[in-house]
């Protein structure tokens, strides 16, 4: 089976700024992890992998340092990594994103299954797994928390929503994109980290997956940000409360009380 | 481990690198450094297990790819409860097979990105989550006579809920005690002392001058700007618990590792 996991390098989450001007997130400069929706849709290929054989292949679309982010895939159990990295590509809103994603699965060819995190945590769109399904026309299940059964045919998941789950039966290829609760993301080991420095990453340009021009970038994205605003500091600050263990719990619910928490 | 305190040899702390370095190289060469000057020096090399919750490389995986000399009675491994039931018999494995027989075994602090071992995972029953006594039992139970396993001892969280941690622990097969940072004498030590005069104990002593970062393990806040001398706390301690071990956490391999050789007299 061919997977491609889809990742994003995205701020960590204390560092992000917004550039005050363009009202995008400022990624200069700036520490940069990955997405960690993204370790849990890498952990499920991963595993896919282990029971049914076949390749795991991470993607992303970025910048060259979002390298970091496919070095770590490879470090955790995928087999190889390309980078979507042009000044061509920059400014593409979630559409066009997914289309240049989707050009790329195309030229990889032969894939049975794209794997995305449920979102982002720069953007929380949730809109590029879907989007991916939408460009190659494929069968796509979002928020996915389980896998009941896969084979070379199809995929059996559990779709999650507020009120349950849905179970789906979806035909291969398809697209799924997954929650936290699928699994438990492995720890890179040393081993991993080490091999994921030596292997080389290929860096596809729009030419390279035969994107057209208009549809990537500023030019092809149909959306404009009009206001982003970073939200306020969490407060931190801890009290410590003395006294007895009956006085501490009064103590501490008066507290509650008096902050409108009870 | 009553013979390390007898010989007077130090527990020194080395802090695997972390997963997130940008400089992994260096950092393996200083882990490299630290560990066999440690090797070299007779001590004992206590390879923490993801401390404080970062993320950080294991002490077995990096003896092995580093190709580090292992002598057994030299090496202590910290294994906490944040790894999953596969990870944690790599771990113990990989020490059974090198000889490695020292653990130190914690519950550990989590982080989002770390796995914790469910109950159901080590055959734990009638818990609810896995503390350092369900593993231990497990180890105890799964390898059986392969290691000697020792446990944290924390005096400043409320005492009678310590001791009977305690108790649980030396029940589930712990056979020495190593406790937090003291910076000076604890009472609650004393007593633990006094209550298992047959358990070798190990005190911590905290070896860097940040003693601010000490506030929330101590219970009480540490301005930033304190003063504090840790080779002359270190002395004190000697003095203080003649008859502890001494494990030495966040030492400074290049300002006072050739200082602490004349410090146990």
């Amino acid at each position: 089976m061919k997977i491609v996991v889809c990742i994003k390098q995205v701020p960590a989450a204390n560092d992000a700024k917004i550039d005050p001007e363009t009202k995008r997130i400022i990624r200069e400069g700036q520490k940069a992890v990955l997405n960690p929706f993204d370790t849990y849709a890498l952990e499920e290929g991963v595993r896919l992998k282990s029971l049914l054989g076949g390749e795991v292949i991470a993607l992303t679309m970025g910048p060259p340092k979002a390298e970091a982010v496919l070095r770590e895939a490879i470090s955790v159990g995928a087999d190889r990594a390309i980078l979507l990295s042009d000044r061509g590509f920059g400014g593409s809103d979630t559409w066009a994103t997914s289309y240049a994603l989707s050009k790329a699965i195309e030229k990889i060819g032969d894939v049975n299954l794209v794997i995305c995190g449920k979102q982002a945590v720069d953007g929380d769109t949730a809109q590029v797994g879907p989007g991916i399904a939408a460009h190659l026309s494929l069968q796509q299940a979002t928020y996915v928390m389980a896998i009941q059964d896969v084979t070379t045919e199809s995929i059996t998941v559990q779709r999650m929503h507020e009120e349950g789950y849905d179970i789906c039966e979806l035909h291969l290829p398809a697209v799924i994109t997954v929650l936290k609760d699928i699994n438990v993301p492995r720890v890179p080991t040393l081993k991993g980290r080490l091999a994921s420095q030596k292997c080389d990453i290929p860096v596809w340009k729009p030419a390279d997956i035969g994107a057209e021009p208009d549809k990537i970038g500023l030019d092809g994205s149909p959306t404009r940000v009009v206001r982003t605003q970073p939200p306020p500091a969490r407060n931190t600050k801890s009290i410590r409360i003395e006294g007895t263990p009956q006085e501490c719990a009064q103590a501490l619910v008066k507290d509650l009380r008096l902050r409108s928490i009870l | 481990m009553f013979d390390t305190i007898k010989n007077k040899i130090y527990h020194v702390e080395i802090l695997p690198p972390k997963q997130e370095t940008e400089k992994l190289e260096t950092d393996l060469e200083n882990f490299a450094n630290k560990y066999n000057r440690v090797m070299e020096s007779g001590y004992y090399a206590c390879i923490t297990d993801n401390a404080m919750g970062h993320l950080s490389f294991q002490g077995t995986e990096l003896i092995e790819e580093l190709e580090l000399p292992v002598y057994p009675e030299q090496i202590m491994i910290h294994l906490n409860t944040f790894h999953t039931r596969e990870d944690l018999d790599n771990i113990l494995n990989t020490c059974r097979s090198k000889g490695i027989k020292y653990l130190l075994i914690v519950s550990g602090d989590g982080s989002e990105r770390l796995p914790k071992l469910q109950p159901a995972d080590i055959g734990a029953e009638g818990v609810e989550s896995v503390t350092s006594v369900e593993l231990l039992k497990y180890i105890q139970r799964e390898y059986a006579g392969a290691f000697v396993s020792g446990v944290a001892f924390n005096p400043y969280e409320p005492e009678d809920h310590e001791f009977a941690k305690m108790e649980r622990k030396l029940a589930a097969g712990a056979s020495f005690i190593i406790t937090q940072p003291l910076i000076e004498k604890n009472p609650v030590v004393d007593r633990l002392l006094d209550r298992y005069p047959d358990v070798p104990v190990t005190i911590e002593a905290w070896m860097s001058k940040k003693i601010y970062l000490l506030s929330e393990a101590v219970g009480y806040e540490i301005p930033e700007n304190t003063a504090y001398d840790p080779i002359a706390t270190l002395k004190m301690l000697h003095r203080l618990y003649p008859k502890c071990g001494v494990y030495l956490s966040l030492l400074g391999f290049k300002t006072q590792y050739d200082l602490i050789r004349d410090t146990w007299v």
